[in-house]
């Protein structure tokens, strides 16, 4: 019986060790990788009728690598639109380029992957692109009382007394700024905070242009630095968001659903008005620019942005990056985000429909806002926003009338680059004149 | 967070000195100013010249060993209106000396030329290149002196064109204007003035900076005399070279030295210079 085991054992030891003697040499026989590089014809991957690439593949394998290389085009919400592909035969180490266009596309943004398939190598590359988005209209219309329902919303806020408190925070100064924690009373009564930071000066004429900070979702903004010496920050942490949350504290995934049944309940009503409220702060510091006042967020932020600027024509200049919640009836067949989060919250409320949420969300959709701007606003998107995507955010900046521009990242997902805040600083000093 | 205050801190440095001779005046570039914002500078410049070019453009020394020197002190101030118009003028005031192996010393001083005018600015590209135009107008503050100037009143209209980039990681900065002067007395020559000025800043902290400048003057006039002060010639051309350094002390305050030589001209002096220029700034609004 030990016999046996021992042989047993020895046959194996020995195929282990073949294993390990044999594998140096096969791993020598497939070492290499495959590159690709996709190559927009466009910069921005924004085309005006043909979308055009080229796929450039290079083989480091000292053997053929053979297959096919494949694009793929589909909506945003993932129906298939077109493909098509080319055989790949690469010695070794062998290079080679593939150009595709995919024609014929109405306006719009589309997602397209790239794939390739050869001897020893897989790869997808995702990326998206547009045809002719400054053709892009939304086809659902703005509720004909949008207005009259923020008239009154805003009358209902200022029924309301501020009873603002400023404190400030002598250990929280640093870049030669003051720090202060402001408090004010908002719409439905509720407290909500925000950072004022205001650079130190002897100069007693010095008044300060004003950055209006906005939240993204659930972000809890602290004081805003920076060595600029012509800019105040306030950075204002909506109801239940920061230190926001005296009355309004729940979980993440339901912040967004408060009260969505309603619009005259719904937490983003509240959350637009609380920004209103801060532009009614600054107006009562005699330090801080009236006429200079720079509305800036991202996602909800930008989405906050848009909607105080729309609402309140004392914000002077707007910056929105990634704007949430523009064309929603669209949306909601695009992402998952939030809308997820909604239908749980609607399957658990009797005799309220996702239809009856929608109706209310039209009150609060981004680019029904969008289209009452009248300050300059700057709009940042990425391609492959599936917050944000390219289709809403286009819709959204389609509808304002007045000065706009929009910086679009090409592989930038629910972000934007630094090209964006450069311009954004740039536009902001020479609009106010900082010059 | 960054809010780009890059070309506002260069733009405390785009007042290019130009010392063309016994008085100091300011090229500045195509940059807005602020509204609101006052700038003051005073200056005082050197000019020395013992040669001439003379209406070939050869170059020879002046008759007699001559050497010609002018103290200059100018004072420039700037005020933006609103975010489109700006105030300029500056007032020189200069102390002129000749000499020569055999005659005399000549010495005259006084107020020369003002000049007051507005500045415009015209559009941008990007918010990075900025263009400007301004109309001046040159009113003498003397009168039957004509060691001080043409004693002619004038006006010009300038084109400028700024921008702002990068260069290796530092902040660099560039000028370029051309104004066309003319003369309204007789003879008063009409005058193609122009400037060309990169700046690299050494600092993050644009505490220090260097430029380099060409400046000249081309100059048409029947009056083809020449005199050893440059600012009396009607009928002459020279180009310039600069070199300068800019030091901010504060947000308010810096200092800025610069030197140049005329490297080409036509019936003009050889001149030589150095400057020196305090600038003040205080923002009202």
């Amino acid at each position: 019986m030990m016999v046996k085991f021992t042989n047993k054992f020895m046959a194996v030891t020995l195929f282990l060790a073949a294993l390990v003697c044999i594998k140096p040499a096969a791993a020598q026989e497939s070492e290499g990788t495959v590159n690709t590089v996709l190559t927009p014809h466009d910069k921005d991957g924004v085309f005006s009728s043909t979308a055009s690439y080229t796929f450039d593949v290079t083989s480091t394998y000292s053997t053929p690598q053979n297959g096919r290389v494949k694009y793929e085009v589909t909506t945003e919400a993932g129906k298939k639109l077109r493909s098509d592909s080319a055989a790949v035969k690469l010695g070794g180490h062998g290079s080679a380029s593939y150009n595709f266009d995919v024609s014929g596309l109405p306006s719009g943004f589309y997602k397209i992957n790239f794939m390739i398939n050869v001897t020893d190598y897989d790869d997808t590359t995702r990326r998206a692109f547009g045809i002719k988005p400054d053709e892009m209209r939304s086809t659902h219309a703005k509720p004909s009382d949008f207005e009259k329902f923020w008239d009154n919303t805003k009358a209902e806020l200022a029924a309301v007394d501020p009873e603002f408190t400023v404190t400030e925070m002598p250990d929280s100064s640093k870049d030669n700024r003051n720090v202060y924690l402001v408090e004010m009373k908002s719409l439905g009564g509720l407290t909500i905070r925000g950072w004022l930071t205001e650079p130190k000066t002897t100069n007693k004429h010095k008044k300060f242009a004003v950055m209006l900070a906005l939240p993204g979702y659930q972000v809890n903004l602290q004081p805003l630095y920076g060595i600029d010496p012509d800019i105040a920050i306030l950075s204002l942490n909506i109801r239940g968001q920061g230190n926001s949350k005296d009355v309004i504290n729940v979980r993440k995934e339901t912040y967004i659903t408060l009260g969505v049944e309603d619009k005259n309940k719904y937490v983003l009503r509240g959350a637009i008005m609380d920004c209103v409220r801060a532009v009614d702060f600054i107006f009562t510091r005699d330090e801080l620019r009236h006429d200079n006042i720079i509305a800036v967020g991202g996602s909800l932020g930008g989405f906050l942005a848009v909607a105080t600027s729309s609402v309140d024509k004392r914000i002077s200049f707007c910056s929105a990056a990634n704007p949430i919640l523009a064309d929603v009836r669209t949306l909601a067949t695009q992402v998952d985000w939030p809308f997820i989060d909604i239908r749980k919250y609607v399957n658990t409320r009797p005799g309220v429909t996702f239809d009856k949420v929608l109706n209310n969300l039209d009150y609060f959709d981004s680019k029904n806002f969008a289209s009452d701007l009248k300050c300059r606003t700057l709009v940042g998107m990425g391609l492959l926003d599936n917050i944000a995507p390219p289709n809403t955010v286009q819709v959204l900046y389609n509808g304002i009338t007045s000065e706009k521009h929009l910086i679009v990242f090409r592989d930038l997902a629910h972000e934007i680059g630094k090209k964006y805040v450069i311009y954004e600083g740039r536009w902001m000093r020479d609009t106010f004149a900082l010059f | 967070m960054s809010l780009l205050k890059t070309s506002t801190r260069i733009l405390f440095f785009t007042l290019i000195l130009f010392v063309a001779a016994h008085s100091v005046s300011y090229a500045d570039g195509g940059f807005p100013v602020r509204p609101g914002r006052l700038l003051i500078a005073p200056s005082v410049g050197y000019f020395f010249a013992n040669s001439q070019w003379d209406t070939d453009g050869k170059k020879q020394a002046f008759a007699d060993n001559g050497k010609f020197s002018s103290v200059g002190v100018t004072l420039y101030a700037e005020y933006g209106i609103s975010r489109k118009f700006a105030a300029v003028a500056s007032v020189p005031m200069v102390f002129n000396r000749y000499t020569t192996a055999s005659s005399p010393t000549v010495t005259s001083s006084g107020l020369a030329d003002l000049e007051t005018g507005l500045r415009y600015y015209l559009a941008n590209i990007d918010f990075i290149y900025y263009f400007s135009i301004q109309g001046t107008a040159i009113t003498p503050l003397y009168s039957k002196n004509p060691s001080l100037g043409y004693g002619e009143e004038g006006a010009e209209l300038k084109l400028a064109f700024s921008g702002t980039g990068h260069l290796g990681g530092l902040a660099t900065y560039f000028n370029a204007a051309d104004g066309v002067r003319q003369y309204f007395g007789t003879n008063g020559p009409i005058q193609n003035r122009y400037n060309a000025t990169f700046g690299l800043s050494l600092d993050s902290d644009y505490e220090n900076q260097i430029s380099a400048t060409l400046s000249g003057i081309y100059s048409q006039s029947n009056d083809k005399s020449f005199s050893v002060i440059p600012e009396t010639n009607k009928d002459f051309s020279f180009l310039q070279a600069s070199i300068g350094f800019g030091h901010s002390f504060s947000h308010e305050t810096s200092l800025f030295l610069s030197g140049g030589r005329f490297v080409t001209g036509r019936n003009t002096g050889v001149g030589t210079s150095v400057s020196l220029a305090f600038i003040y700034r205080l923002d009202y609004r």
